[in-house]
């Protein structure tokens, strides 16, 4: 666990590492309108760069930001990075529309997207078709337990409620339903109901994650910030994973598998659920002495019905499963 | 007394030390809700109440001195210790999920909801207001 706590802060380092030289960004202010010739060319911004190794600064005078550690996916569709304080700096705020899309990588992946989130970048009809973008790693893949059955959504980086994007590729990536509606969909509804509400501009920057060459991303940082009242309404930084419980993803390809398709999981035994969260555990597990009674279900039979149920499997007692 | 909140469809009310969110209508609902009633705030729910100065009294410990028809509005504090003094809920729920790290954990199942009504916010297409009773 540790290990693998570790190897993911360092995997998330050396993609922000390779990831941002790519993704400069130009904050004049201006809307950008052809998102095909967005590419970058002036710096302006101390856009985060992420190390493994504890705050500074780089030769150019930028302040280098640490993830110290993301922990692995257990039952949370996000964790809080830096106690929710976003990697912006007062460089970076502005009180005018903007949009920038990164330009994709060498292997066609989404980089990094910066918005100053108003009432001027929102939407004035409804989202367009937008099944015509392949986002890297894109496979169709369907299981009955999935809300609306399919695996894998064309996720906004930045949600169409906040800027308006249709079918950009730069905005578009391969990510579970799980990522698209329990991890990223909150905040892009805190977002565009506080602008609604107030008219005031929220910073919003969405990077996805990578892990080498793999075309999944692991996961995404989304950071968000009030401007006008300091970050008293809209504050947070939070990696949200590009994970769906009860399904095995290998991020290299997209490819998947049910997690019950283990031996172990169709073997018919006892397990105990939680009611009130819908978590299942093995009896022993130690999640299960401090669940509240009336949560607590014992049953019997297989991890792979108890999943098509709607159960997700412990990340800990089930990890693997 | 009475209690309202406002929550997401997983029963948040903050995330990260801040309101999960806002709308004036609902607002000027409750108040309205309220006529004459008196309405205990603490010192963070004060900037919402704006616009209505002379209705509210503001108390950061408003929940410990509430009487029998005070009216608290609670956005940040955990009511279950005083289930015993609260006769009255009144839910606004926003019909919207938000990201929540606390959460209206209180237990309904010995109150009678007895009230119902949908209206549209200043920026909520539709917030449901709920009113229960012991």
């Amino acid at each position: 666990m540790i290990k693998n706590k570790k190897l993911l802060s360092l995997i998330i380092a050396l993609c922000m590492i390779f990831i941002l030289p790519a993704c400069e960004l130009d904050i004049e202010g201006e809307k950008k309108t052809d998102k095909k010739t967005s590419s970058v060319t002036t710096v302006t911004s101390s856009v985060p760069k992420v190390t493994s190794e504890g705050p500074s600064v780089d030769s150019d005078g930028n302040i280098v930001y640490t993830i110290n550690s993301v922990p692995e996916f257990t039952s949370e569709p996000f964790v809080a990075i830096n106690n929710n304080v976003p990697y912006f700096t007062d460089a970076d705020y502005m009180t005018k529309a903007y949009e920038s899309y990164g330009d994709l990588d060498s292997l066609g992946r989404c980089t990094v997207t910066l918005a100053c989130v108003c009432k001027e970048t929102m939407p004035t009809e409804k989202r367009g078709n937008i099944s015509q973008v392949k986002p890297t790693g894109w496979q169709t893949a369907k299981y009955d337990f999935v809300d609306g059955q399919y695996l894998y959504n064309r996720c906004h980086l930045i949600g169409y409620q906040l800027t308006a994007e249709n079918a950009n590729k730069q905005n578009l990536i391969t990510g579970t339903r799980y990522l698209n509606v329990d991890g990223m969909l909150p905040f892009e509804n805190m977002v565009a109901d506080y602008v609604k509400e107030t008219n005031n501009h929220v910073m919003y920057r969405v990077t996805p994650i990578f892990d080498g060459d793999n075309l999944v991303a692991r996961g995404v940082l989304m950071e968000g910030y009030s401007v006008e009242d300091n970050g008293e309404g809209v504050c947070f930084n939070v990696y949200a994973y590009n994970n769906q419980p009860g399904v095995v993803i290998d991020y290299a390809t997209g490819k998947s598998r049910l997690a019950g398709s283990t031996e172990t999981s169709s073997e018919v035994r006892e397990y105990v659920v939680n009611t009130n969260n819908k978590k299942i555990h093995l009896p022993d597990c130690d999640s299960v002495s401090s669940m509240k009674d009336s949560n607590k279900k014992t049953v019997t039979g297989t991890l792979e019905e108890f999943i098509a149920q709607g159960y997700i499997p412990c990340g800990n007692c089930l990890k693997g499963a | 007394m009475t209690i309202a909140v406002c929550i997401d469809d997983k029963n948040g009310m903050m995330f990260n030390k801040r309101r999960q969110s806002r709308d004036s209508e609902l607002i000027r609902d409750f108040v309205e809700l309220c006529g004459d009633g008196k309405i205990l705030i603490s010192s963070f729910s004060e900037k919402l109440f704006a616009d209505f100065q002379d209705r509210v009294t503001v108390d950061d410990s408003f929940l410990d001195g509430a009487e029998e028809d005070d009216i608290c509005f609670v956005e940040n504090a955990d009511v279950t210790p005083f289930a015993e003094r609260i006769n009255k809920i009144i839910l606004y729920r926003w019909n919207r999920h938000y990201p929540s790290d606390f959460k209206f954990t209180f237990d309904l199942s010995g109150y009678t909801l007895t009230e119902s009504k949908d209206f549209e916010g200043s920026s909520h297409e539709n917030i449901t207001r709920e009113v229960y009773v012991k």
